[in-house]
């Protein structure tokens, strides 16, 4: 009869062990819960940029990969260009040679 | 050489008012005049090459950048019978180049004894100054299409 007591004194207890534990789990989820509003700024660090074909760069850094004496032949052979074009417009003035294209590496 | 500031004269007239200037040499990599010094002299290109230049800021620092190229037989400075009389360009010879120094005081002088002389020569800067602006206002308006498609992206 003693050992029935004492087994059943030790499930109680036990239950009351697995109470507590299953209560503390039950808070931990919801206090988690109560930070799942800032994921969305997790996405806005990094947005996905699938199927887009315009990747920012940062406009300060690719003229910097172009040495000075390149960037200002490429500034002289821009204005020969457009020179030409805009002696061909005014050679023979249509709309289609008012915005003609040329190869310049500055519109292209 | 024909000068097309001097279209249409007769060879007389031509020799009068080529009498009127100086040739020089200008050394490759050497200025003819630099913006906004005074014009007191117009140019006729005979040889070699006058690049016009006007300063931009690159990168930090100032450079000179093509905006035009005169070639034998055009003509260069004509802000010398344009008031204020200041040079808006910057004129340099990449390779040696020989031109032709008429005085404005000279030409004016020129032309009142000779109107004839004088009204074909401003005709034919009038055609000078009306390409330019021409060519010009095209690449204006050019680059403000692009700055439209750009802005409008």
């Amino acid at each position: 009869m003693e050992m029935l007591l004492m087994g059943l004194c030790m499930s109680v207890f036990g239950l009351g062990v697995a109470a507590l534990a299953f209560g503390a789990a039950t808070r931990s989820e919801s206090s988690d819960s109560a930070v799942q509003p800032e994921l969305p700024l997790v996405k806005a660090v990094a947005p996905a940029r699938f199927f887009s074909d315009r990747v920012p760069v940062p406009p300060a850094v690719l003229p910097r990969q172009v040495p000075i004496e390149v960037l200002l032949l490429q500034i002289e052979n821009h204005v020969r260009l457009e020179q030409a074009a805009a002696e061909s417009f005014v050679e023979f003035p249509t709309h289609a040679l008012l915005h003609s294209k040329t190869t310049s590496p500055f519109v292209n | 050489m024909t000068h097309e500031l001097l279209n249409g004269l007769s060879s007389a007239e031509v020799e009068g008012v080529l009498a009127l200037g100086t040739r020089l040499i200008v050394p490759a990599g050497t200025s003819l005049f630099r913006l906004g010094s005074p014009a007191d002299r117009l140019f006729l290109t005979e040889r070699g090459r006058i690049r016009l230049t006007l300063p931009m800021q690159v990168r930090g620092h100032e450079e000179d950048i093509l905006v035009e190229e005169r070639s034998p037989g055009q003509t260069v400075g004509w802000s010398a019978l344009i008031p204020p009389y200041r040079f808006t360009l910057t004129a340099t010879a990449p390779l040696e180049t020989e031109v032709i120094a008429l005085p404005r005081e000279s030409l004016r002088e020129h032309f009142a004894a000779h109107p004839a002389v004088g009204y074909k020569i401003a005709l034919n800067l009038a055609v000078v100054i009306g390409h330019r602006l021409q060519l010009f206002q095209t690449m204006w308006v050019r680059e403000m299409q692009r700055a439209v498609e750009v802005r409008s992206a």
